[in-house]
């Protein structure tokens, strides 16, 4: 018997190899699994199934699974100490990493094309026959520079300090390589088939995948040194792949907004449009575009971390366990929980739901302070809302508010000018309408707002037809695209603490029942 | 109610055009403009502080209460001359450090410290250790009161201090450091005297440092 195992995850793909007996916990959190309780056992959130070998079922894993569950390979993977070899499938990917299945225009090219969307939390890669346009495999994953920061600010502190860029850099790019390999694999492809390579991400994702110096984006004026499309061939970036296809990395548009922004741009043709649109992406940085086919303006605001859950008493990411939804009827509050388990704590777009509900239910004021006095609202068992998350949901709300309301104002328009709201990237995606306009999020009518799923995504796609050689759509698109530096605007700071407060309630419809 | 309480609720409730009058109104009827700030300004601000603490009051309450309270000092300003004049209880340079354009705590700050009667030189954003330096020199202050938002800008404030102590300045002012990235360590860590955790205790803290 050797004295090392080789455990296998699925659906990363992912390899590795620890001493027999050695815990779990740490290994699978290199690879991007999260311990909601700690890694204590007191929760199902780390829960893996055992697909191939064997693991044997521990007491915790019979107090929290029931029966049906290790009977089907499920186990704490905090709890768990791997005898033999073993292939892993993780509940925590469950978690909807937004790809894209949406049909585009394109006219068919020869052989296979790559398309990868590089975001500061979650990578997505597709593989594209490019004479059908027919996606033929996909691979997701944590992005695994996320542990040495969250936000792209965090990000770049690393960077900049020692080493750390390099370091980050080839993370990601094994990271890609990796998921590369897994797409073909998926795919049963011919390698040698694969002509393109295109990456999309924002600024700070460009400069580390590129290799180029953060440090102008660590602070005021926050211009980045290159913004450019990158081009390589695959083996510069260590990447084994027959043919040695070009990989390209969309240019950035200014400031942190980068080429995921451009290339949903071009996903939601805001600039073929003749009526005025935006296109927004709720996320650490929230980023907004507003135009049409003459002029198009885009900005970058700092909205912190409280969409994906962070700084959030009881937040967390929306992985299993998370309450997704809140609703009320009749005054009683019902909650949906990601996964069939019991709710373990709020993302992004349960804490906008709950505050959303709080107002209605008169709980908040609009202000953002809790009425008489109460100090938190227990949403379901062990999940509370504190002030404090109000406050923290206040400041990025706002943030965004204030980014799209100074665009609106630069452009000349007002908000009633704006026929489509597209909602790019996954909070986007969940986040509830209503209670988005509840909270004075996005102010404008549900109709007029439309998740549009992962526009970066898409955008890539759509370039793995009309890059090589020509400009495509890309260069000109990002020529046309404005960015508009919200920080340098002295008048931003006064409308983004004008944008703090909540709307106040709408009158109550004569005859309405609200007991 | 006096007219001093009447100002104090209005400051409070940051209503500052019934502030303005209230303010002008006790002049008429002669109260004396020194005092305003013990009576009416300080206590009105300590009370807005402790909603502050106690997530009571956010960021635009805490602002429009600021903003009542400077149409009051504005309009008793020309009058603290002379014989009238009160001291100022110390004198503050305060800015955001150089890279970082965040002045909405800084101005929080600068704020509540006017209101509890400091002199306020307050050198905007993106400011340079020069800026810096010069100020202290030429306004004689007591106090340097800076601020950082991002983790990436809060080095800057080492290099504060570090010009300070290339100017032989460093033992004549006090600095107090602040801001959302910022901590009790890492204010020890650069030498700062103080470290505020929200605009409250950087009040308190500068009436201690400048005691």
């Amino acid at each position: 018997m050797t004295s090392r195992v080789r455990i296998q995850l699925q659906p990363l793909g992912a390899t590795f190899e620890v001493e027999r007996g050695a815990p779990l916990q740490d290994p699978l959190f290199v690879h991007g699994v999260e311990f909601p309780c700690g890694g204590k056992g007191r929760c199902k959130g780390c829960r893996v199934r055992v697909l191939e070998g064997t693991l044997p079922v521990t007491p915790e894993d019979a107090k929290m699974l029931r029966s049906e569950e290790l009977a089907a390979g499920w186990r704490l993977a905090c709890q768990s100490r791997a005898q033999a070899d073993l292939t892993l499938e993780l509940a925590q990917w469950e978690v909807p990493i937004l790809a894209d299945e949406s049909a585009f225009e394109f006219v068919p090219r020869e052989g296979l094309g790559i398309a990868v969307d590089l975001g500061t939390t979650t990578l997505v890669a597709q593989l594209v026959d490019r004479a059908t346009g027919h996606v033929l495999s996909v691979r997701s994953a944590l992005n695994a520079q996320a542990r040495y920061g969250a936000d792209v600010m965090s990000r770049v502190e690393f960077a900049v300090a020692g080493n750390g860029q390099r370091r980050l850099e080839q993370l990601v790019r094994k990271q890609i390589g990796r998921m590369i390999a897994g797409l073909i694999a998926a795919a049963q492809a011919d390698a040698s088939r694969i002509r393109e390579v295109v990456l999309v991400g924002n600024s700070v994702m460009h400069h580390l995948f590129c290799g180029i110096a953060l440090e102008p984006l660590s602070h005021y004026p926050f211009v980045p040194a290159e913004a450019g499309l990158r081009a390589f061939r695959a083996s510069e970036l260590g990447w084994s792949i027959p043919g040695d296809p070009t990989v390209r990395f969309l240019p950035c548009l200014g400031g942190f907004v980068g080429s995921d922004i451009l290339a949903g741009t071009l996903a939601a043709k805001l600039g073929e449009s003749e009526e005025l649109v935006a296109l927004v992406d709720l996320g650490t940085n929230g980023e907004i575009v507003i135009g049409n086919r003459r002029r198009l303006l885009c900005a970058s605001t700092a909205a912190g971390p409280a969409f994906e859950g962070a700084r959030i008493s009881m937040g967390m990411r929306a992985s299993t366990g998370a309450i997704t939804e809140v609703s009320t009827e009749l005054g009683r509050v019902s909650c949906r929980v990601f996964g069939n388990v019991s709710p373990r704590g709020l993302c992004g777009s349960g804490l906008v739901d709950a505050v959303a509900a709080g107002l209605d239910l008169g709980l908040i004021h609009p202000t953002g302070r809790f009425n008489h006095g109460r100090q938190e609202w227990l949403l379901a068992p062990h999940v509370a809302l504190t002030q404090n998350d109000i406050r923290e949901l206040q400041l990025a709300k706002a943030a965004i508010a204030a980014g799209i309301r100074i665009l609106l104002e630069r452009w000349g328009a007002s908000k009633a000018d704006v026929t489509r709201l597209y909602l790019a990237g996954a909070f986007g995606n969940y986040i509830n309408r209503s209670s988005a306009l509840r909270i004075g999020l996005l102010d404008f009518p549900i109709e007029k707002v439309q998740p549009a799923g992962n526009t970066a995504l898409l955008g890539a796609k759509i370039a793995l037809f009309s890059l090589d050689g020509q400009e495509g759509s890309y260069a000109a698109l990002a020529g046309r695209i404005q960015h508009v530096p919200l920080g340098a605007d002295s008048h931003f700071q006064d409308v983004f603490v004008d944008e703090m407060g909540f709307p106040a309630p709408q009158p109550v419809p004569i005859g309405g029942n609200q007991s | 109610m006096s007219i001093f309480q009447e100002l104090q609720q209005a400051i409070i409730d940051g209503k500052a055009p019934v502030a303005k009058d209230l303010a002008q109104k006790g002049l008429k009827e002669g109260l004396k403009p020194g005092d305003f700030f013990p009576q009416a300004i300080i206590p009105a601000m300590d009370e807005v502080g402790r909603r502050m603490r106690e997530c009571e009051y956010f960021i635009p309450e805490v602002l429009i209460a600021a903003r009542a309270a400077r149409t009051v000092t504005d309009i008793l300003r020309p009058l603290l001359t002379g014989a009238d004049a009160v001291k100022p209880v110390g004198v503050v340079v305060c800015g955001t450090v150089k890279g970082d354009l965040h002045d909405i705590g800084k101005n929080i700050v600068a704020m509540m410290l006017e209101s509890a009667g400091f002199r306020i030189v307050d050198l905007g954003v993106d400011v340079s250790p020069e800026k810096i330096v010069q100020a202290v020199q030429e306004h004689n202050a007591n106090l340097v009161a800076m601020s950082a938002l991002l983790t990436t800008t809060m080095v800057n404030m080492k290099a504060v201090i570090d010009a300070l102590n290339a100017a032989g300045l460093r033992q004549k002012v006090k600095v107090l450091v602040g801001g959302a990235p910022v901590t009790d360590n890492w204010a020890k860590s650069i030498g700062a005297d103080g470290y505020g955790k929200d605009a409250p205790a950087a009040v308190a803290l500068a009436r201690q440092l400048a005691a």
